[in-house]
């Protein structure tokens, strides 16, 4: 037994080596580097880490500034002349998918400061455009990353960007982070699991296997009773987390704009659909699965369902479904392995967002 | 149901567990519920197919034993064989048959509306009419004694770990072990586990890497060079290998640790160098159901040359047809049928003979390398969708080889998955047993088995599809 434990532990080490060397996956100890954990939101965008990200689809180089946000550029004091835009949101925000010059975040900010030329006044204002997206970042962890950055980031405009694909889930499965007073055996349960989710984080092995063990496991809930139907936001009966998730995230993007408010910067709403509302092909696909699952499946139903809910917000909003599906035939505009926007998807956005934000800040 | 699932580990280690708590008669009547929920879970509405099967072959066994009139015998054994051809031709070859009917027709100017049935296929169909056909015709020989309990002979057609595609199990070998109590060795033990891991790792870790590869190659859409041609054919080749012969070993190992052992089904199938030898070693239960049920019964050897050329060819051209209703596996079977009577003629010249059966290294390297490319040839053939696709593959290698156009994307994925099949294949084949990895040395035993965790751990494809033959 002892000897064929040292052999597993010998090939363990040969195979981690292995899959460090030539692996390119998310678990790669490399992408993993660029987070780190934090007591509240649970992790974070670690300042100053770069790594380089390659799959068969994209290779981009990742830069996260001091601030701990994705960025070339620091980010210090505001200068009196710059307006700052603060967009918070998830992995479609932080697009590791394309070069940082191609995000939509940067693409607005060139977009905005080069139509301010010629604009009346005495100094001309330089806008600066914060990607503030965290991979895996639902509502919760946005309202509780927006409190721990704002003294830094000084903006003066917030723009929260919900993916409606998922967000009501994240926001309800989040929600327990928001909970003041946690009781101390939650919290040391929840260290631990991070202690041990960061330990696995670090092994490529460990990362894969857990992958496996999660699948197994998903499938053996579907064992005890009839499987529900995947995309639950987009159901036509959608089970009840779906409601009180809406409602989380209501009181999130609330909170946001109230503390956002109290430092004079304003709040507007961005809504960002999921690849399958804007390809034809992609629906057809998903709705057959889900068909077969016996669930039905409305392509708009989660827009409609966040536009909704937060009305009564009587925030600025905006629909990033409209320019996407209006936009004229070309190059797509999601990748196709993954579900995220291409460098033609984040022009596509950033000219509707200049737009938005023109607006929004009465230009 | 298929081996690879999360069920199918539920079923059997609940199975398993009752199994090991009971009396023999207990095993056989639990054997006989879990085979046909296994069934059953496929779809349900053919397990009366499965039942029908069952009684006309075990009556027809026990009337054939109280007769010894010829005629009465010979009425008993068509009345079998012709309910099992009729629900094999039926349910399988009903749709091929009225298609190509219907294009013949065509081609001479006669539009005729048929009638159309889309008949499904029962899942293994092809497998256990084989298996209760052989046994009638085996009562028929008096090569052995049919049983008298249904039970008994229900379990041995329906037994859950040959059902759905094999291997074609004979009377002779499994009643014996299902009519008589089982102890299970704890060598039954050790070889059945990795038995079983080592048919999932041919599976998940080289078949259904493989499949997307050779995919890639055999798309419609796809229009690659001659050398990328041959790569897909190669990842195709390994691919079928590791999914038929990864379901051969589960069942096999999760037979073993019933205390039942099954067929080899497959030997090294690509180490051999001449046809003849290739039948004996890959779908070995298939290619020795052939030869004594339909072979030696068309005349096998006897009657001179042309007529054992004739029966070659037969028997091939049903083989092919046998996996599949599709005239590509009829030009399969027809391809094989060719190698093997062109090969049997040049046997009977020195030279050749020497060549491909002596012992200089020269000559086993040509011999093997021709028999695989040949062989391979004919997974073109079985592969391709249509006739047309298999001239206009053939074409590319031939016309369009390219060499400079060598994918990358597709050799180096080749070799990381099929290297670790024949380094396990080579140390098997050095000592002539499909079953020595468990008995070497012990640190050598263990390595294998942590790498074969691994590999199958790390990069095996759990998406991957259902098994190729369940089709057949």
């Amino acid at each position: 037994m002892l000897l064929f434990a040292t052999i597993l532990g010998f090939q363990f080490l040969l195979f981690e080596a292995g899959l460090r060397t030539w692996g390119t996956s998310e678990a790669a100890p490399a992408f993993q580097g660029l987070f780190t954990s934090d007591p509240a939101i649970g992790y974070r965008l670690k300042a100053g880490a770069r790594t380089r990200f390659t799959t068969s689809e994209f290779d981009t180089e990742i830069a996260i500034n001091n601030a701990g946000v994705r960025d070339i550029d620091d980010v210090g004091p505001k200068p009196a002349n710059e307006k700052r835009i603060l967009i918070l949101g998830d992995s479609l925000v932080l697009s590791v998918q394309v070069p940082f010059q191609q995000t939509f975040s940067e693409l607005l900010e060139e977009r905005l400061n080069a139509s301010r030329a010629g604009e009346p006044g005495s100094e001309p204002v330089r806008y600066r455009v914060i990607n503030a997206g965290v991979q895996g970042y639902g509502p919760v962890e946005e309202l509780l990353f927006f409190r721990s950055a704002v003294g830094m980031l000084q903006p003066d405009l917030v723009l929260t960007t919900l993916f409606v694909g998922n967000d009501a889930e994240e926001a309800a499965k989040s929600a327990v982070k928001l909970q003041q007073n946690r009781a101390a055996t939650d919290l040391l349960r929840e260290s631990a699991a991070t202690g041990l989710r960061r330990t696995v984080r670090r092994s490529m092995v460990l990362q894969v296997l857990r992958l496996r063990v999660l699948s197994a496991t998903e499938r053996l809930r579907d064992l005890k009773g009839p499987p529900e139907a995947p995309l639950q936001s987009y159901a036509a009966t959608p089970a009840d987390r779906i409601g009180e998730g809406l409602a989380i995230t209501r009181d999130c993007i609330g909170k946001i704009a109230t503390e956002a408010a109290a430092g004079g910067a304003r709040t507007a709403i961005v809504l960002m659909p999921a690849r399958f509302q804007v390809d034809d092909a992609d629906y057809g696909r998903l709705r057959d699965a889900v068909g077969q699952q016996g669930g039905e499946l409305l392509r708009d139903a989660a827009t409609e369902r966040f536009k909704t809910s937060l009305s009564p917000l009587s925030l600025p909003m905006t629909d990033l479904l409209v320019p996407l599906r209006q936009a004229p035939p070309g190059p797509p505009l999601f990748f196709e392995l993954n579900v995220h926007l291409t460098p033609r998807g984040h022009a596509v956005v950033a000219d509707h967002l200049a737009q938005f934000v023109a607006r929004v800040l009465g230009r | 149901m298929v081996f690879n699932s999360l069920h199918f580990v539920w079923f059997f280690l609940a199975v398993y567990a009752v199994y090991r708590l009971l009396p023999h008669r207990g095993q056989n009547w639990l054997l006989l519920i879990a085979s046909y929920y296994f069934y059953a879970a496929w779809d349900w509405r053919f397990l009366g197919l499965l039942g029908a099967s069952t009684i006309v072959d075990y009556s027809c066994g026990l009337f054939l034993e109280r007769t010894d009139a010829p005629a009465k015998r010979r009425l008993l054994l068509g009345a079998s064989l012709g309910f099992n051809l009729t629900l094999l031709g039926f349910f399988k070859y009903f749709n091929f048959f009225a298609d190509s009917l219907h294009a013949l027709l065509l081609t001479a100017g006669w539009r005729m509306d048929f009638v159309t049935l889309r008949v499904l296929l029962p899942v293994g169909i092809s497998f256990y009419t084989f298996v209760t056909m052989s046994y009638v015709i085996d009562v028929y020989r008096r090569e052995i004694r049919p049983t008298r309990n249904i039970v008994d002979f229900a379990v041995f057609v329906a037994y859950f770990p040959h059902l759905v595609a094999g291997p074609i199990l004979r009377a002779s070998r499994l009643l014996p072990q299902i009519e008589t109590p089982r102890r299970i060795t704890p060598e039954q033990m050790r070889d059945g586990v990795w038995l079983i891991a080592w048919g999932f790792f041919q599976k998940i870790f080289v078949a259904d890497n493989l499949a997307p590869l050779a995919n890639s190659v055999f798309d419609p859409g796809a229009a690659p060079t001659g050398v990328n041609v041959l790569l897909g054919i190669y990842a195709f080749a390994f691919q079928i290998y590791g999914d038929f012969a990864g379901y051969s070993n589960i069942a096999r190992g999760t037979s073993k640790l019933m205390g039942i052992e099954l067929l080899e089904n497959f030997r090294f199938p690509y180490l051999v160098r001449s046809p003849q030898e290739f039948w004996r070693h890959w779908h070995i239960s298939l290619s020795t159901w052939l030869r004594d049920y339909l072979y030696i019964p068309l005349g096998g050897n006897r009657g001179g040359s042309v007529r054992m050329q004739r029966n070659l060819f037969l028997t091939m051209l049903l083989g092919g047809l046998w996996h599949g209703a599709a005239w590509t596996f009829v030009l399969w079977g027809a391809y094989h049928g060719i190698l093997l009577v062109l090969y049997r003629a040049a046997s009977r010249m020195r030279t050749f003979r020497s060549w491909t059966s002596g012992p200089h290294a020269l000559a086993q390297v040509t011999s093997w390398a021709v028999m695989f490319h040949l062989t391979c040839y004919g997974w073109l053939i079985f592969r391709a969708r249509s006739v047309g696709q298999i001239t206009s593959m053939t074409s590319t290698v031939v016309r369009n080889f390219a060499p400079g156009t060598l994918d990358v994307g597709l050799v180096v994925p080749l070799a990381l998955y099929v290297t670790p099949l024949l380094l396990v294949h080579a140390i098997e084949a050095y000592a002539d047993d499909l079953l020595v990895v468990p008995k070497l040395s012990t640190g050598v035993r263990y390595s294998i088995y942590a790498a074969t965790f691994y590999l199958t751990m790390l990069f095996g494809n759990f998406g991957g599809s259902d098994f190729i033959y369940f089709q057949f």
